[in-house]
């Protein structure tokens, strides 16, 4: 019988009656894994050769785990700390807390993420809770990652030629029902555990080969090797013996190593998926600093200076000097209008307003301080209707940081200058701009903002679970900021999160893995390219 | 956004709208804008909503409003007051922080647990709204019963005095004989009534043995014939001494051992849960805001109210005064509150407020006011600007009919231009321009009807420069074999200065804001810093300077992955520069991390000189030294002959600050340097 050389030298060097591994037969040969196994899958296939597979996941306690077993999780220090500081649902000042448990560096980070994903309390407006329900001596992820530090192997997966498969889970010792094991029955534990760094679980995958009877008979009767040829090389192509040799067939369907290559970052494939929808309608794109005087921000918005979202709190100051760059004669139309209004029955505020205030700088709530910058001219633009702009960019929320809130995430932004618009363009703008996304069906709900009137909270139903969520808020710039900003004309806005539209698109569960230097490389590596 | 808890059962009753279901006004509750947020723990549904709408704060308002939805309403309403029977003196003492005050009386109240507590719930949202947590408005609300009137100075020569031509407040407070002498009582209680003393009767005995004297009074009063009459009692607002004068709070309980002689305001800031939580808004005053009728201090507001004049459903007629820093806030605040004490079948009653010579009476409105004040006010809107923005040609008579199931009031003239005028009801706090009134009408006429249209307009699109240029680097980079990373642009000094080995310069003199970033390592540049007061946590004090540290940062965070990783990232970094117009320099900068068993300096300038050589950039690395770097392995990038970089491999000591078991090749520089 004539094979492939491969093929034949294995046959040759496997056994009837022992086991031997593919490695062990690679290293004989002086032959790659690849190729001897391979060559083993086509023999299997002839029905020749059985193959017996091992698959197996080891486990390993890191540095920082080990540590964590000896000082415990830094998020169960916290709730230790705070559950002496205060009462039962009792909020403890977060600095105070942090202090009491003595975390510090990365470990403060880790036992703030962590702490509400546990249940172990709240963390709002930099004070925290402990709760009661919570258990620190019944952590599953310290529990786990006891156990992990015991066992050797977290699963072992054996695979034979009769196709039958044995799982043993929690090797090293657990039974049935017992969560004792590295496992727990839950390796959703053990997988937190991996994903914080705490283990290792690393793959161990082994193949052996035995002759089946058939294979031994074929021996007997003698093999030969074919003529064939592995790899086309320079030599043959140019003696032109490429016409005279057989290639050797591959196992076309086999897998192929892993190569990750490079790639965009998801959240900016988005927002350039974005970027495109609007130049494609006729926007042009804006930029402007993220540090800005409050003047911008929150004054040409015609916002309150009393108004609680401008309370430090809220946002996050810059502790820099006040800032200079505010054109007089706008300062004096502004403050003119949060005094006294705009128009022959405009009313102002009741409210505080000084130019110091105005000049205090702050990284931007919203993009909306690029709007005002450009609809006053003062970025250079010319701002004779029609004009539509918008900008995709950063913006800074001192909000608490959750799976679905980001101290700094991505606002889109819009707005459209025209001599005269009307809430139906409005609506006719926007629901064009989210059938691009697959959102139609826009629910328009009348809504408030200080600086847009008429204001819509626009609805869409989310295109899988179907559940009606706000998308968008948009309006009408009232007169009170276009007056100021010498826009003579009607402007209708809109913005939303970036990250809410990328978050429906890819399915991610935690914007943290969409952002940050948390990101899991692996996410980034795996995730769906949008386009 | 304020969320009001609203008992569907309470919302049926005052709707008159018995037979709606709970789904119906959800749905009803969302056309007006009242988003479903879930149930409390007492099945009450709870709406969250815009801060506009402020007398909707109840669920008495939120029934006026389904009211004119459901066209049981039409047009403005504004209930009657009976002539005032109370004064509020304001003296000269009063703290200048806190120099108004306004109030109201509301009488024939039969108040349920349910009202009650939607009183309450009124009070507490207007606080956090337009009270801005009790700093610009706080709320106090009495039983009236429990109140003695103090003589008011302007009655004293027979109730025809102008007020404004009153003695000076003071006079009357100074002679301790004037209460006992026209109103004559129990002995007892005469004593009881002598100015502040250390040996006063107790305060907290008051309750028990006024109401029989007090209520008398009133009945008496409330005989007379109301019209015209000069008010007949008062109660003073002054400033005290934080230890000037003692009296039981609310909730007292709290307190330890203050016993009958009750606690000074400066011991309610010391040892009261809420004189804790509201102390900051007085702690810089000398004198402490006090309220007192005829047997003493009752109320300090923003703080705590005493316990003597405490409302209970057994409370028939209320005492409502507010103080603040804005009259006109007060003012609406109070008309808020009346408007729903009306609908809970209350009759308003005008109260004087007199600002005494030497007091800071709010200049719009003059030294002596009539409140409640239920003036409403007219704007003009015009017929154009309505169907201009709302798209759609109406009649000018529906156009009245959508005004009026907006609870608003309108008249039109037919002339060159349709112009109505509208009247606007007092509690509405957020009309302020015209177009307030257009959203009305819109909001009548149904917004989701209209039929969404394009505008008609044409203009170009197009990216801006800089962000074209950013993408095109990502896309090189990506070639590369990169993967593109995006991180936050706050972080901690130590991350992006100790842990890297550079030194921070914030506060180091001799870096000033004077020495440019070319002269220093790149990365060790004064910080953007945030200010304690509005940190996050101690994880984002401060702008990133430079973007390496994130990068290995991610790597940090990636060990488990699998290597090599390699990743860039184009991102926004920044500065204090007080050169700038903001004092913030911003930049982007492109920053490269190679981490890999074998990773070279050669591996990161290969890829370094093709992203050069993909721009037309002229590339040099002379040897430099940065901290973050291997001495003898690191070098600046040079573009087109101007410093703008460092390249490199990592210190070990970063890398082992940073876990990694691994070499790791980078570079960094301005992402302006590859501009045309």
């Amino acid at each position: 019988m004539q094979l492939p050389r491969e093929q034949v030298e294995l046959l040759e060097a496997a056994s009837a009656t022992d086991w031997r591994t593919v490695a062990d037969i690679a290293a004989e040969l002086d032959a790659a894994d690849q190729s001897v196994t391979r060559a083993a899958l086509e023999l299997r296939d002839r029905g020749l050769l059985e193959i017996d597979e091992r698959f197996r996941e080891r486990v390993a306690v890191t540095a920082e785990g080990e540590q964590y077993r000896a000082n415990e999780l830094p998020e169960v220090r916290l709730y230790r700390a705070v559950a002496e500081l205060s009462d039962p649902g009792e909020a403890v000042e977060m600095g105070r807390a942090i202090g009491a448990a003595d975390l510090d560096g990365p470990a403060v980070d880790i036992a703030l993420s962590n702490y509400p994903r546990k249940g172990c309390g709240e963390i709002e407006r930099g004070e925290i809770t402990a709760d009661p329900a919570y258990d620190p001596d019944a952590d599953p992820e310290t529990n786990r990652l006891a156990a992990a530090a015991d066992a050797e192997y977290v699963s072992e997966i054996t695979t034979n030629d009769e196709g039958s498969e044995t799982t043993v889970e929690d090797t090293l010792g657990a039974t049935d029902g017992d969560t004792s094991g590295p496992t727990g029955g839950d390796t959703a534990v053990l997988d937190r555990l991996a994903s914080r760094g705490l283990i290792e679980i690393a793959e161990e995958r082994r193949q052996r080969v035995r002759l089946t009877d058939e294979g031994v008979d074929t021996l007997m009767m003698g093999v030969e090797p074919a003529e064939t040829v592995d790899r086309l090389t320079p030599e043959l192509l140019t003696s032109g013996e490429w016409e005279d040799v057989e290639f050797a067939d591959y196992n076309v369907e086999a897998d192929a190593p892993e190569e990750h290559g490079g790639k965009r970052h998801v959240l900016r494939a988005y927002a350039d998926r974005v970027k495109d929808v609007l130049v494609g309608m006729g926007f042009r794109e804006m930029a402007g600093p993220h540090a800005d005087a409050d003047f911008w921000i929150n004054d040409c918005l015609f916002m309150p200076q009393d108004h609680p979202a401008r309370t430090h709190w809220d946002r996050f100051a810059v502790d820099v000097d006040p800032a200079e760059n505010m054109p007089p004669e706008l300062v004096e139309r502004v403050e003119s209008a949060h005094r006294d209004g705009v128009g022959e029955d405009g009313d102002g505020y009741h409210s505080p307003w000084s130019e110091a205030f105005a000049s205090e700088v702050a990284l931007r709530g919203h993009t909306t301080s690029l709007s005002m910058r450009y609809l006053s001219g003062f970025a250079g633009a010319d701002i004779e209707p029609p004009k539509r702009y918008f900008s995709v960019e950063k913006v800074y929320r001192n909000d608490t940081l959750d799976a679905t809130h980001l101290l700094e995430f991505f606002q889109i932004e819009g707005w459209v200058l025209a001599d005269e618009l009307s809430v139906r363009d409005l609506m006719g703008t926007f629901e064009e701009f989210y059938r691009q996304f697959g959102i139609t069906d826009i629910e328009f709900k009348p809504h408030y903002n200080p600086y847009t009137e008429p204001s819509f909270e626009l609805f869409g139903e989310h295109p899988e679970t179907g559940e009606l969520i706000e998308i968008g808020n948009s309006g009408i710039f009232r007169e009170e900021v276009t007056t100021p900003l010498g826009v003579d004309g009607d402007v209708m806005a809109w913005g939303l999160a970036l990250e809410r539209l990328a978050m429906l698109a890819t399915g991610a569960e935690d914007i943290r893995d969409l952002h940050g230097t948390l990101a899991d490389l692996q996410f980034l590596r795996e995730t769906e390219v949008p386009y | 956004m304020p969320v009001v808890d609203i008992d569907t059962d309470e919302l049926r009753t005052l709707t008159g709208h018995e037979e709606k279901t709970d789904e119906e006004f959800r749905e009803d509750l969302f056309g007006l804008g009242l988003e479903y947020e879930g149930e409390t723990d007492e099945g009450d549904l709870q709406f969250e909503f815009a801060p506009d709408r402020l007398d909707r704060l109840s669920v008495e308002g939120v029934a006026r409003s389904l009211r004119y939805q459901y066209g049981d309403a039409r047009g403005v309403h504004v209930p009657e007051t009976n002539d005032a029977d109370w004064v509020i003196e304001v003296e000269e003492t009063v703290p200048d922080g806190r120099p108004y005050v306004t109030g109201a009386v509301v009488r024939g109240l039969d108040l349920d647990d349910a009202a009650l507590e939607s009183l309450i719930q009124l009070q507490e949202k207007l606080h956090a709204t337009m009270g801005r947590d009790r700093a610009k408005g706080a709320i106090g609300i009495h039983d009236l019963t429990m109140l003695k009137g103090e003589r008011p100075v302007t009655a004293g020569a027979g109730g025809s005095d102008p007020p404004a031509e009153t003695e000076p407040a003071t006079s009357a407070e100074t002679e301790p004989a004037t209460p006992a002498e026209t109103e004559p009582e129990t002995p007892a209680e005469t004593e009881s009534e002598a100015p502040a003393g250390d040996d006063r009767d107790p305060a907290a005995e008051d309750p028990i043995e006024a109401p029989t004297v007090t209520t008398r009074d009133v009945e008496s009063a409330s005989a007379e014939d109301a019209s015209a009459r000069t008010p007949q009692k008062s109660i003073t607002y002054r400033g005290i001494a934080p230890e000037g004068d003692r009296f039981v709070p609310l909730d007292h309980e709290s307190m330890d051992g203050i016993g009958d002689a009750g606690a000074t305001p400066a011991d309610v800031l010391a040892d009261h849960p809420t004189g804790e939580t509201y102390g900051d808004l007085v702690a810089d005053y000398d004198r402490y805001p006090a309220i007192y009728d005829d047997r003493g201090l009752f109320s300090f507001p923003p703080v705590i109210n005493g316990q003597r004049t405490e409302v209970s459903t057994n409370s028939r007629d209320l005492f409502v005064e507010l103080t603040g820093t804005d009259q006109w806030t007060i003012d609406k605040m109070c008309v808020v509150i009346c408007y729903a004490l009306a609908a809970r079948g209350g009759q308003l009653e005008d109260v004087r407020v007199e600002y005494a010579d030497g007091a800071h009476h709010p200049e719009e409105y003059g030294p002596d006011l009539l409140r409640p004040d239920l003036s409403t006010t007219e704007k003009s809107v015009s017929h154009h600007q309505i169907e201009s923005t709302l798209g759609v040609e109406l009649e000018p008579d529906s156009v009245v009919d959508l005004f009026e199931r907006s609870g608003l009031d309108a008249a039109y003239s037919l002339g060159d231009e349709t112009v109505y005028d509208v009247e606007v009801p007092p509690y509405r706090v957020d009309v302020l321009h015209p177009m307030d009134l257009v959203d009305d009408v819109g909001r009548a006429y149904g917004f989701n009807t209209l039929e969404p249209t394009l505008p008609d307009i044409g203009t170009v699109g197009g990216r801006h420069e800089r962000s074209r240029l950013e993408d095109a680097v990502r896309t090189t980079l990506v070639g590369l074999g990169f993967q593109e990373a995006l991180n936050f642009n706050m972080t901690a000094a130590d991350r992006n200065y100790d842990r890297m080995r550079l030194s921070n310069p914030a506060g180091d003199d001799s870096v000033g804001g004077t020495a440019t970033s070319a002269d220093r390592p790149l990365g060790a540049v004064p910080p953007a810093e945030i200010p304690e007061r509005s940190r996050y946590s101690e994880a984002y004090t401060q702008l990133r300077t430079w973007a390496l540290p994130s990068l290995v940062q991610m790597l940090e965070n990636n060990t488990h992955r699998t290597y090599p990783q390699d990743i860039a990232e184009v991102g926004f970094v920044a500065h204090e520069d007080p050169a700038e117009a903001t004092n913030v320099a911003e930049s982007r900068h492109v920053a490269a991390v190679l981490a890999r068993t074998d990773a070279t300096y050669e591996d990161a300038k290969a890829r370094l000189q093709t992203l050069c050589d993909s721009f037309d950039a002229e590339l040099a690395t002379p040897a430099t030294e940065h901290p973050s770097f291997l001495d003898g392995r690191v070098a600046a990038v040079e573009i087109d002959g101007e410093r703008v970089g460092v390249i490199g491999e990592l210190h070990p000591a970063v890398l082992v600050a940073h876990d990694l078991e691994l070499p790791v090749a980078a570079f960094e520089f301005d992402l302006a340097a590859l501009a045309e």
